[in-house]
């Protein structure tokens, strides 16, 4: 129960697109230690509904970029599994060292660096 | 800008986004969302739910990789996934009204903090 309720308090942040994936990470190493290559796992899978759930509102709110989405989504789909291949070949322990440098990077760019863009309409093609 | 130069920008935002989704499991968003508002020049809700459109792809493959390669248990990840369904929708209707300045500052110092309890 505890850990759908995690999965939702994520969820939400996620369908915000603002990375409840990362607490649900770190929730599961932390709290219920999974191991890391594991739980990146199970944070990928557990993105894939969340997404989808929300997605309906973004498309029904005509938030979503469409030739962009093509655009990002080819190449980077061929870059994930390139890169979930190599990650799934290194030591965990490692792997989440690594996770713990890209998180502190983030957080500070984010903090620090915010984006102030105050663009009001999605790419024209 | 000009339409190549455009495409040249979503197809390296999305090759980021990929390599960071693919090797850490999540937080290609996290690269995506300013890439998307600072290089495509979309503005920050486009941006975020455009983000949302294109993890989905990617995380399909990426955790296709790891089910087969890190052994994930579907019994474990089942209550994440019944609470993020749920969590989604609400998140998905509340983009219009959030506060994402807010938001974002708290999600950047949870962040940091979670980093170093990772290296720690």
């Amino acid at each position: 129960m505890i850990n759908m309720a995690a999965g939702l308090l994520c969820g939400v942040l996620s369908g915000c697109g603002i990375g409840g994936g990362t607490f649900l990470l770190l929730y599961m190493t932390g709290v219920t230690h999974i191991p890391q290559s594991a739980a990146q796992g199970i944070n990928l899978l557990y993105f894939i509904p969340t997404s989808g759930a929300s997605l309906f509102s973004h498309i029904k709110n005509r938030l979503i970029a469409k030739k962009g989405v093509l655009y990002c989504a080819l190449p980077g789909a061929a870059a994930a599994f390139l890169s979930a291949f190599a990650a799934t070949s290194i030591d965990v322990n490692m792997l989440k060292k690594l996770f713990g440098g890209f998180l502190i990077a983030a957080g500070i760019k984010q903090l620090l660096f915010s984006d102030k863009s105050a663009f009001n309409h999605p790419e024209k093609e | 800008m000009e339409i190549k130069a455009l495409r040249l920008r979503f197809m390296l935002s999305g090759i980021a986004a990929g390599v960071i989704n693919g090797f850490f499991g999540g937080g290609g968003g996290l690269l995506l969302v300013p890439m998307l508002s600072g290089l495509c020049k979309l503005d920050m809700r486009s941006s975020l739910a455009t983000s949302v459109a294109v993890m989905l792809p990617l995380s399909v493959i990426s955790a296709a990789v790891y089910y087969f390669r890190a052994g994930i248990s579907l019994a474990v990840a089942l209550p994440y996934l019944l609470g993020g369904l749920l969590g989604g929708v609400i998140g998905g209707t509340l983009l219009k009204k959030a506060p994402l300045r807010l938001l974002r500052a708290v999600f950047a110092l949870l962040m940091i903090y979670g980093g170093v309890r990772n290296i720690l």
